[in-house]
Order: C-alpha cells, then structure tokens, then sequence
C-alpha cells in the first residue's frame, strides 16, 4: 500500500501512538504490524488510506529526517501534525486502536482472553450464594425503600 | 415461519403487527391462544447465532461496524437513518427479528410502584393508567418466559422473586458492594434476562462479556430466542425485509384497515387487518403514524391530541471510574449487569431535583473499547506514553458506575419527520429534537459526586470522571413516551391498554406509550406492558372497538 520508506515512516509514527512496553513484552503498534490492518479498515473510517498518506505527508513535510529524531522530538512533530491535520491525524489514532487491540496477540497482554468469546467464554467462580447472604444482609437489616 | 413478502398473498389477516422485537413478539405470543389468524412484518431479517460476531477473533471490531448499536454507524438495508443533530443524546438500536434485545444488555429491572404515580406523589409528570399492581402479573409471567436471574427480596421493591438464581456479580461486584456497605446504602444483584444455569433447553451464560454482539450462547433472554422460538413452532406467520411506510385507514368508519410496506424487492404492498398493532419502539412509531396522513388525520394518524412524537424521554447516562489496587476482570461476565443500587430512586425533598437515578454497576469492556472511550462514547483515550500507562496501569484495574438518571417527560423533547433525510425506500427519516432539563442535570451531578464517594468507599486509590456536563452519545437504548398512555384523549394517545383514543382497531405496544421513564431498563416493563394489553385485548374482544 505504502511504498517502503513511507512504510517504515508509518511503522515509527505507529511506535509513537502505542509505544511499546518498558519490559520489552508489550510491543509498539507499528512492530506489531497494525499498518497492515489500513488498507481494509474502510468500514471503520471513510478514507483510511487518504487519512493516513495526509498524515504521512505532514509528518514528512515538518521533519524530513523523524527517523533520527529521539522520543520527545519525533512526539513534538506528531503534535506538530495533529494540529495540522486534525481530522486525518484523529483518523489515524482511532484506526491505530483498532487495528491494534483486534488483534488475538495482543488481547491477552491486557489480561482478555485471545480467543472469539464465544463459545468458550470465560470461567467465573458462581458460588456464591452464601457470600451473598452475608454480603447483603446489611442492605436487608434497612428494611424497603420503595413507595407505595 | 418466515416468509418473504407476497409469498402468502394480500388475504386480510385477522392481526397486524408492525416489528418483531420485544414488545411485538410478546403480544403475538399473548394472542397466539386466540386463533386469530397473525401476521408479523418486520424491517430487518433473522440473524442466526451463528452469525454473531462474538464467534470471530477480531469481534471488537464489528462494535464499529455491522454490528453497532448505532445505525447511523450500521447503515444496513433494513436501517433507518436518524438525524439527531439537534440531540445531545442519539437513539440506537437494532432491526430484525428480535429487534433490540438482539444487542441488549439485558439488564432487567422492574420499574417500581412510585414510577407510576410521579404526579400524585412528586407533582411531576403524569400518573400512569396502569400501576404496579396491575402489571405485577405481566412482569411475573414475562420473566417465566424470559428466564430471569437474580436474588429475590430485593427492598427497593414489593416481594418477587427471580426463577434462577442470579449471575456472578464479579470482583468487581464484589468490592463496590463493600464500598455501599461501608455508605450503609442500597445496592442489590442485578435482576437479568440472562440465563445462570441451563434453563429449558437453553445454554447458560458462559461470561463472554459481549452482550452488545449477540449472544452466540442464547443465554441472553433476547425475542429471537425466546418468544419467537415459540411463534416460529406455532408457525406463526412472519414476514421480513418488509418495512411498512403507512397505516391506512377507512374514510368512512375512521378505523384502521391495514398497512402500505416495501417487500424485500422495495416494491409497494397492501396488508389488510382488522386489527393493527404497532411494536416499533419509540422513535419508530411515532415515525410510522406522523408518515399516515389523511383528511381525517392531516398531523399524522391518531395524533388529534398533537402528542404522537412528543414527550421524547431517554435516560441520559454518565459514568464514573476507580481504579483499584487489583485486577477486576471486568470483561468478563454480562456486560451491564452486576450489582444495582437504587439509594437514590426516590425523591427527596432535601435534594436540588425530584425523582432520582440508579447507580449501576455493570462491568469494564474490552481493550479496544476501552481505548476509544468506552461503550458509547466516541472520545479515544491519548496517544503516546499516557495510552501506554492507561493501558496498562488503569484499564486492568477499573470498576465503574453509571448513573442512570430519570428523564422528565417534556413537549419539546420530539420525535418529528425528518423533511429531506429518507430511508431506502423513500420514507422520511425520524428526525430527534431533545434537550437535558435542569431536574436531569442536577440529578446527573448528584450522582457523580455519590459514584465518587461509593468507589472511594470500595477502596478505590483513584477517581476518574469527566466533569464535562457532557452525557453519553450513544444512551438512546430506551425510546419512551412519544405516544403516551393516558386517560384523557386531549393529552396522550392511547388509553390504559395500549388502545388509539382516535382510531379504535389501532394498538400500540412498545415503549412509546411509557408515560414516564423510571430510571430503570425498560424491556421487562415494556413486554410486561405487551402482555398486558394482550390480555385486554383477548377479555374485551366482543366489544374491543366499542
């Protein structure tokens, strides 16, 4: 979609919107392979690709060389570029979470199961009936608190 | 028995009814008995379980897409667009058969008596023709048929008591119900049309968490699993992809004699019946009767008291969060329903406001969702380090409240026809006009500052809450009050049982005929209701135009 060197740019701009991890455990959305996700999210955004090539284009235009730039400075030339193009760069974020957390690999590094919910779900401790009792006697002890 | 328009042909049928979601398919189940010959026509199509997105790996997506709660984000064949430009709050829904409850909550709270009588007790508002006592009945007979969860002797109401026993509150449940404890305030196990242990043929809930995606399990009490279950074996005629565009009436005797639909193919068709029922909720009835003109009826058909499409009530909805020092797990369980408190239902003359809301505590969602701002909210959560620390350091740790406020019945609150935005097939789109009150406003901050001290209470080490004044976008689950019950026919549309004051072989079943909203999910009393008028409908059918 995204010649290489627009790719690669995409990739460290990705990095910047989800960083990845401190521990090295959770990676960046761009590591994580989340551009491949643009081309096909146009029912999530009416011109995903339009909205993010402008974003390219001004991040490009504000830093010819954001590959070499550290943290902070590649953070400012994408604020730089937020206020810019405010409605693509908004696009680009909201497609970047997308594409990022749909993703079974990435669900459970945030403690939410790989797998489609269903049918498995998940297993949820039901005994509770007794602990309920104690835990609700107190509200039972008030008496009602409804009108007639 | 589903069946494609035309394939049956154009013999009047004894029963109309216009949607087949909640209230629809409870009244067609309550005339079943009855022999009427009934006929069904619905907008959308069957979805199967199969179909659910909760079945593929990438199912947060489709909140977004196909499967939104908004279709205005769906935009499907059998949608309606909704212009709510001029709403802070914007309906969302689902056409099909089952219609909403195929992407509810399921949360299933009864409204409770005072809901009833907000004028004689409050001096607000309008009593309701009906009371607690005379759908107490209905609500017991709905839940059977339901399958309802949750613990009985609940003090925020007269004596009940759920058929199964109710469904795992969750950790979370578990520490904001110590954090009411310590407040010495009311809070009770949700009551759910959700399934907590296999229930006549159907599957319990397996905790999946994505209740807005269809339950794949059929654990969830939706129409399409339980009432339609039982019409489709009783080979109850239904007709879908069929979207009525008008309810036609007899110049000469005023009554109704039928419908005009879009077949699947968009080709116009007539319907004939002596009996005409509408159950397309609250923003699409009023739609449907301000689109039926006549000479007898040039505002819009049984609209001769101009209150059809007014009296718009939604809940409007905020929420707040804590962030504990413990994972809560909260996306896993029924989404909405945990724990319930109603401390602050009622109306207090030491309060700024009259009535009150419920602090809900249903449960955290999933990473994507959460990222774009929550269920219902589109405001994404900050890119950069802050994603990463929220991501990590709040999002696993989060339990919240929503306060659910009661909303006022107000004129201008409105449902109208949109004059330029149409369907597709050509009909005018609903166009929503609607303002927060004062009372609402107040209440909503009341509430905050109560989530606030109930999560601190729980043990929450942080508080998060926007303060903005804003109210949840997406909070249009709950249409009510367009076309009012009510005994006087110069002030509300439909009598005590459902009944058009102005055209006496018109009914009207779901949440539009509400008088006021309570501050609870409306389906059990919206099927209730259903039920209700069904049975009136069944006692006085020798004199039922009279």
């Amino acid at each position: 979609m995204w010649p290489g060197t627009q790719r690669q740019l995409l990739d460290l701009i990705l990095d910047e919107l989800i960083p990845p991890g401190s521990d090295g455990r959770v990676p960046g959305a761009g590591a994580a392979g989340v551009a491949d996700f643009f081309p096909s999210a146009a029912r999530y955004a009416p011109d995903p690709v339009g909205a993010i090539t402008t974003v390219l284009a001004a991040v490009a235009a504000n830093s010819p060389d954001f590959a070499s730039l550290d943290r902070a400075g590649r953070v400012a030339v994408l604020k730089e570029a937020e206020s810019e193009e405010p409605d693509s760069f908004a696009t680009l974020v909201r497609l970047t979470y997308m594409g990022y957390y749909s993703r079974p690999d990435i669900r459970p590094l945030f403690g939410v199961g790989a797998h489609a919910v269903h049918p498995e779900g998940y297993p949820v401790d039901n005994g509770e009936a007794e602990r309920l009792a104690e835990l609700t006697e107190p509200v039972l002890a008030r008496g009602a608190i409804h009108r007639d | 028995m589903a069946t494609g328009a035309g394939e049956t042909g154009k013999d009047p049928v004894d029963v109309l009814i216009v949607g087949a979601g909640a209230s629809g398919a409870a009244i067609a189940w309550s005339l079943l008995e009855t022999r009427m010959r009934i006929l069904c026509l619905e907008q959308g199509k069957h979805i199967s379980d199969r179909e659910f997105p909760s079945r593929r790996e990438d199912y947060e997506l489709a909140r977004y897409g196909d499967f939104s709660c908004d279709p205005n984000v769906r935009m499907l064949k059998q949608d309606y667009p909704i212009n709510s430009t001029e709403s802070c709050i914007t309906p969302v829904n689902w056409n099909g058969v089952g219609g909403s409850t195929i992407n509810f909550l399921a949360h299933w709270p009864r409204m409770r008596p005072s809901d009833f009588r907000t004028r004689t007790l409050d001096g607000v508002a309008e009593d309701w023709p009906v009371d607690y006592a005379a759908l107490e009945p209905f609500y017991e007979m709905n839940d059977r048929n339901v399958g309802v969860s949750g613990l009985g002797g609940n003090p925020a109401y007269p004596p009940y008591r759920p058929e199964l026993p109710p469904i795992p509150i969750g950790r979370l449940g578990w520490k904001l119900a110590q954090g009411f404890n310590r407040l010495g305030w009311h809070w009770w196990p949700s009551d759910v049309a959700i399934l907590s242990r296999d229930h006549e043929g159907r599957q319990k809930c397996v905790n999946a968490g994505t209740c807005d995606l269809g339950c794949a399990a059929g654990a969830k009490g939706g129409a399409n699993f339980t009432y339609w279950a039982v019409l489709e074996r009783a080979r109850m005629e239904l007709r879908t992809e069929c979207r009525v565009r008008e309810v036609l009436i007899d110049p000469n005797t005023g009554f109704a004699t039928g419908v005009l639909y879009h077949g699947p193919d968009g080709q116009l068709q007539e319907q004939r019946a002596e009996i005409v029922i509408l159950a397309c909720n609250g923003v699409g009835t009023p739609r449907l009767l301000l689109n039926s003109k006549s000479k007898q009826f040039p505002d819009g058909l049984a609209n001769r008291s101009g209150m059809v499409g007014r009296n718009l009530m939604f809940h409007p909805l905020t929420g707040v969060s804590g962030v504990f020092d413990e994972p809560m797990k909260g996306h896993e369980g029924p989404m909405a329903c945990s724990i319930l408190s109603q401390e602050f239902y009622e109306t207090d003359t030491n309060r700024d406001f009259v009535r009150g809301y419920g602090l809900h505590a249903g449960r955290s969602t999933t990473p994507m969702t959460y990222a774009l701002g929550g269920y219902g909210i589109d405001r994404p959560i900050p890119w950069g380090e802050d994603h990463r620390e929220i991501m990590d350091n709040v999002y696993p740790f989060v339990a919240g409240l929503t306060v659910v406020t009661e909303d006022l019945p107000e004129e201008h609150n409105c449902v109208s026809l949109d004059p330029n935005l149409t369907d597709g097939d050509g009909i005018p789109a609903p166009k929503i006009t609607y303002r927060l009150g004062e009372n609402t406003r107040r209440m909503l901050r009341h509430g905050e500052e109560r989530a606030k001290e109930v999560l601190l209470a729980a043990g929450a080490k942080k508080v998060l809450c926007s303060d903005d004044g804003n109210v949840w976008w997406r909070a249009g689950w709950h249409q009510m009050g367009t076309c009012r019950m009510g005994n006087d026919p110069r002030a509300s549309v439909v009598n005590g049982w459902g009944r058009c004051h102005d055209v006496k072989n018109l009914f009207i079943v779901d949440g539009s005929i509400f008088v006021t909203a309570g501050a609870v999910n409306p389906t059990s009393t919206i099927q209730a209701l259903a039920l209700h008028i069904g049975d009136n409908i069944k006692n006085n059918i020798a004199n039922l135009f009279d």
